[in-house]
């Protein structure tokens, strides 16, 4: 049967109420009887607290409370339970919580704040990940290695600020070189950055007098925080519930968990109220989840044929303060640096730093920029060295069928086509020729191809419950959050698909709320439309059989007999219909008498057989999925300013099967941007004190319409696959994994400089043009 | 207690100020119930609370209450009422301009701003105004193709 609804680019279904300002974002929820929010923050990178006095702020006029850490237990987590709500004894980053005030309103809580008095004793601080992990440096962690951890997966080294070794062991790093007839190396830096969502995070809790939690939150694991919440207070699951509003933006800052634990605990003074507090956009920075902050050193060896046989890395991540949210981003970098390629050795190490920095999380694709902008910087130099193309290069080592992956996972053909992807860009570059270099601007050109085989919790999997009613239309009910991404569109596609029901039929759960949403592990790695989508499609399928099973009865025949199609079961010889409305409550013959179970289903999905990687060589079933692409892009570059017009780029991606090709056009186009703003404008700077200097816009600065690329190309690719639903692969935060490479690569091209560190600003660019002497 | 009287999309209103610095964004969202208005940076950067004050586009955040005495402002609320999507907004939902949606209503209020008072806005007017805002989300492509869509479609119904 030919599809209705997936492969079509139909409106979103949230869009009426996004144009009208009717959807309800956390900041927009008032509660009866609530509190406002206030955060002391440390203001010094590390120190330790000696005395806090709230007397003073406590007699301020609307105040209800002033919340400290003084006394407080408790440290949360997920896999490593190092953090405490607020805190404690000492402060280890700048934008650390010292005190919550709660006041009737805003203002007074405010104006609270500046009345509260701490005395510190500053201790010396380290923001470079490299210095934190040499010994010598300032402790940051006295207990670290003693937390409480999941030993299998996160790997500390007591005594250090390093509270995670990833190490990959592919192969002999000796022999791998010995083979080579030349090498690249480079030092590179991925620097802290932000990732912006418009919308900054906020969160309600309210602590019942009978113990119960309530919270509503801006956050894309609804279940991982009902769970750290229940962990962190000692209560059952079923006590805490977790409402997700729309969220404006998410781009993994947003995962996990970030300030809703210093709300809770600060809530948990103040029973019967409810604690509202949204974040400035310069405590977003300071205070929530940043993310990458890499420093690295890579080595690749190759025969003259351009074949790679090792790879050598080293990464630094400056992951701030605690790690929970850091590890998972620190072992992804280190399978995933490779890139798309094969190298049949491959020795990596990762280490996940304690530095007095807000805390790094997930930010779109983690792990995978970071070590992807090493491989495809020095597969660039490579090429030049080996006077090849680098497109020669990528096709030489490209994973396809039969090869191995960094993981020691063989690549099937269907996994995806690298080499259409390539060719796919280098098509779109080459039907616009570069303009010659004049007096004022050079032109150059850029590609870097990538991967993303994200890890998941090994257990993750998506819930479904479906229901239909007695006209005919269905409820689907599942967890994955709608942060912009598309994803109650793409699921409402699928679920009429599977149902053959016209779309307008179906309807997703808006709202996700734990206390009966099916379980879901979060909305992370681009899993929605792929894992969401097959426990979709297995609660579509028992749903329809249960119809079926129905309609037997009532007919008196075989279940196995009933057809189905188009909402309908019809009986296989006299041609009788039973549609899905009246088989929704049972089917009830004329005097009553019903039959058959209501019509909902469950359905769920796991990707099968993850492993977590091997705690001695890093290897593993640890990726459940691919996708593949390219990029590659056309630049101009002012001589005078410095400063870079991106005029095309593109970007080819293997969807396997785009459900809504405008939304999966839409998540690359904005990908590209976001991906360019790191590459040229975007990085996290300190003071001398150590405290996040550039927190708020413009000072932060992201791309605005003026930086984006003049034209933008997206070819998607479709290659059949077994494991996705109707063959759709996870696509969402691909299109910025290439980016600053296919841009440094591009700047390479027209400026003969090799740029290693981003972002590359206009400064940095007319400096090295400065000291260059003559231009390509 | 300090007092605001202004006129809210065609409603005049009196709103008491509480204490301290009170931006129109806020009397707009916490005291009158108009979340449609958003706040993304609080420093007149991303144009996310953008309104239309006396005809002109103003982001929201930075205008201290008092500013707007006796204005007349329109938010996001005034363009459906009746229950029908303004031009702009409908321009939007067809060009696939909104994804998470939260840059959306202050972008649209400055395109009614622009379009109110010029209609046929070039192209380099329309860019310099959008230029204004910032979107995380769509890589502006699309939020571009609205604005002109949008103003192909108050063409169509002068
Ligand atoms: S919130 Fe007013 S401009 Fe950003
Ligand atoms: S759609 Fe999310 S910020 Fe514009």
């Amino acid at each position: 049967m030919t599809l209705q609804h997936v492969g079509k680019s139909v409106p979103r279904v949230d869009a009426v109420r996004k144009a009208t300002g009717e959807a309800v974002f956390v900041a927009d929820i008032v509660l009866p009887r609530m509190l406002h929010a206030k955060v002391l923050r440390a203001g010094v990178p590390h120190a330790k607290i000696l005395s806090i006095d709230t007397s003073k702020a406590e007699a301020m006029p609307g105040v209800k409370k002033v919340v400290t850490g003084q006394g407080c237990g408790m440290l949360f987590g997920t896999c490593l339970w190092d953090q405490p709500p607020l805190a404690v004894d000492k402060v280890r980053h700048a934008g650390e919580p010292v005190a919550v005030v709660l006041a009737e309103t805003g203002n007074q809580a405010a104006a609270a704040l500046k009345e509260i008095a701490v005395e510190y004793k500053k201790l010396p601080f380290v923001l470079d990940p490299v210095e934190a992990a040499a010994p010598g440096a300032p402790l940051i962690h006295e207990k670290n290695g003693e937390y409480r951890r999941v030993e299998y997966s996160v790997h500390p080294i007591p005594g250090s600020n390093v509270f995670h070794h990833y190490k990959l062991r592919k192969g002999n790093e000796q022999e791998g070189f010995a083979k080579a007839d030349v090498t690249v190396e480079d030092e590179f830096e991925f620097p802290l950055s932000s990732q912006a969502p418009l919308e900054p995070h906020g969160a309600i809790c309210r602590f019942g007098t009978d113990g119960d939690i309530e919270i509503w939150a801006s956050n894309q694991a609804p279940f991982v925080l009902r769970d750290v919440l229940a962990d962190m207070f000692g209560i059952p699951a079923t006590k805490v519930r977790v409402h997700i509003p729309y969220l404006g933006g998410g781009f993994g800052g947003k995962s996990d968990v970030s300030i809703e634990p210093m709300v809770a605990y600060a809530a948990s003074f103040v029973p019967g109220y409810a604690v509202k507090l949204v974040l400035t956009r310069g405590e977003v920075i300071s205070g929530a989840l940043i993310g990458r902050g890499m420093k690295g050193r890579m080595r690749i060896g190759a025969k003259l044929d351009g074949t790679f046989t090792a790879l050598k890395a080293e990464m630094y991540f400056a992951d701030g303060a605690y790690g929970d949210t850091g590890w998972p981003v620190d072992t992804v970098a280190g399978h995933n640096c490779t890139g798309p390629y094969e190298f049949p050795n491959a020795i990596v190490d990762v280490y996940g730093v304690y530095t007095n920095s807000p805390i790094v999380g997930a930010y779109r694709g983690y792990g995978h920029p970071e070590g992807q902008f090493m491989s495809s910087r020095l597969i660039d130099m490579l090429a030049r060295k080996l006077d090849m193309t680098p497109a020669e290069i990528m096709r030489k080592n490209f994973l396809c069928e039969g090869r191995k992956n960094a993981l020691g996972q063989t690549i099937k053909k269907s996994n995806g086509d690298l080499f259409g992807c390539l060719d796919a860009v280098e098509k779109a570059l080459a039907e616009e020729p570069l303009p010659p270099n004049d007096e004022r601007y050079v032109y150059g050109r850029g590609i870097a191809s990538m991967m993303k085989s994200p890890k998941m919790a090994a257990n993750a999997a998506s819930c479904c419950h479906v229901q239909v009613n007695a006209d005919g239309s269905a409820f689907v009910n599942l967890a994955g959050i709608e942060m912009g991404q598309g994803v109650h569109t793409v699921f409402a596609q699928m679920a009429a698909e599977a149902l053959e029901l016209p779309f307008e039929k179906v309807r997703i759960y808006f709202d996700v709320d734990t206390q009966y949403s099916p379980w879901e592990w979060q909305t992370v790695a681009s899993m929605q439309t792929y894992r969401g989508g097959r426990a979709i499609q297995d609660a579509c399928r028992a749903l329809v059989e249960k119809a079926k099973k129905t309609a037997a009865t009532a007919w008196n025949c075989a279940p196995g007999m009933v057809a189905y199609r188009e909402g309908v079961c019809v009986h296989p010889n006299t041609g009788a219909t039973l549609s899905l409305g009246t088989l929704a409550r049972g089917f009830m013959a004329a005097n009553g008498l019903t039959v058959g179970e209501p019509l909902a289903a469950t359905g769920w999905y796991r990707v099968p057989e993850i492993t977590e990687p091997d705690p001695e060589t890093g290897m593993g079933n640890a990726a459940g999925s691919w996708t593949f692409g390219a990029q590659g892009c056309a630049l101009r570059v002012d001589r005078q300013t410095g400063e870079v017009k991106i005029l095309h780029f593109a970007s080819a991606f293997d969807v396997g099967r785009a459900v809504n090709p405008a939304a999966t056009r839409g998540q690359v186009t904005g990908g590209v941007v976001q991906g360019m703003g790191a590459a040229l404008m975007e990085k996290i700077l300190f003071t001398d004190d150590g405290a996040a200097k550039n927190v708020t816009f413009p000072a932060y600065k992201i791309p605005r319409l003026h930086d984006a690329p003049e034209k933008q190309t997206v070819v998607l690719l479709e290659t059949p696959n077994e494991e996705g639903p109707w063959s759709a692969k996870p696509m969402a935060e691909h299109p910025i994994v290439a980016v600053a490479p296919t841009i440094l690569n591009a700047l390479r091209d027209a400026t003969g400089v090799e740029f290693t560190a981003i972002p590359v600003t206009p400064e940095r660019i007319l400096e090295a043009l400065k000291t260059r002497k003559e231009d390509k | 207690m300090r007092v605001l009287n202004f006129t809210v999309n065609g409603t005049p209103r009196t709103v008491h100020l509480e204490e301290g610095r009170v931006m129109l964004a806020s009397v707009l969202r916490d005291s009158l119930g108009l979340t449609g208005t958003k706040v993304g940076c609080g420093t007149g950067q991303c144009g996310s609370c953008t309104v239309v004050m006396d005809g002109k586009a103003v982001t929201s955040c930075t205008v201290p209450a008092e500013k707007a005495e006796g204005t007349s402002v329109l938010t996001i609320e005034s363009l459906a009422e009746g229950g029908v999507l303004h031009p702009i907004q409908q321009a939007f939902v067809e060009a696939g301009a909104i994804q998470c949606g939260f840059c959306t209503p202050g972008i649209v209020m400055r395109l009614y701003a622009l379009f109110t008072q010029n209609p046929d806005a070039d192209d380099e007017t329309i860019m310099k105004e959008l230029d204004k805002h910032l979107c995380r989300c769509t890589g502006y492509e699309n939020i571009v193709k609205a604005a002109h869509l949008a103003q192909e479609k108050l063409r169509a119904a002068r």
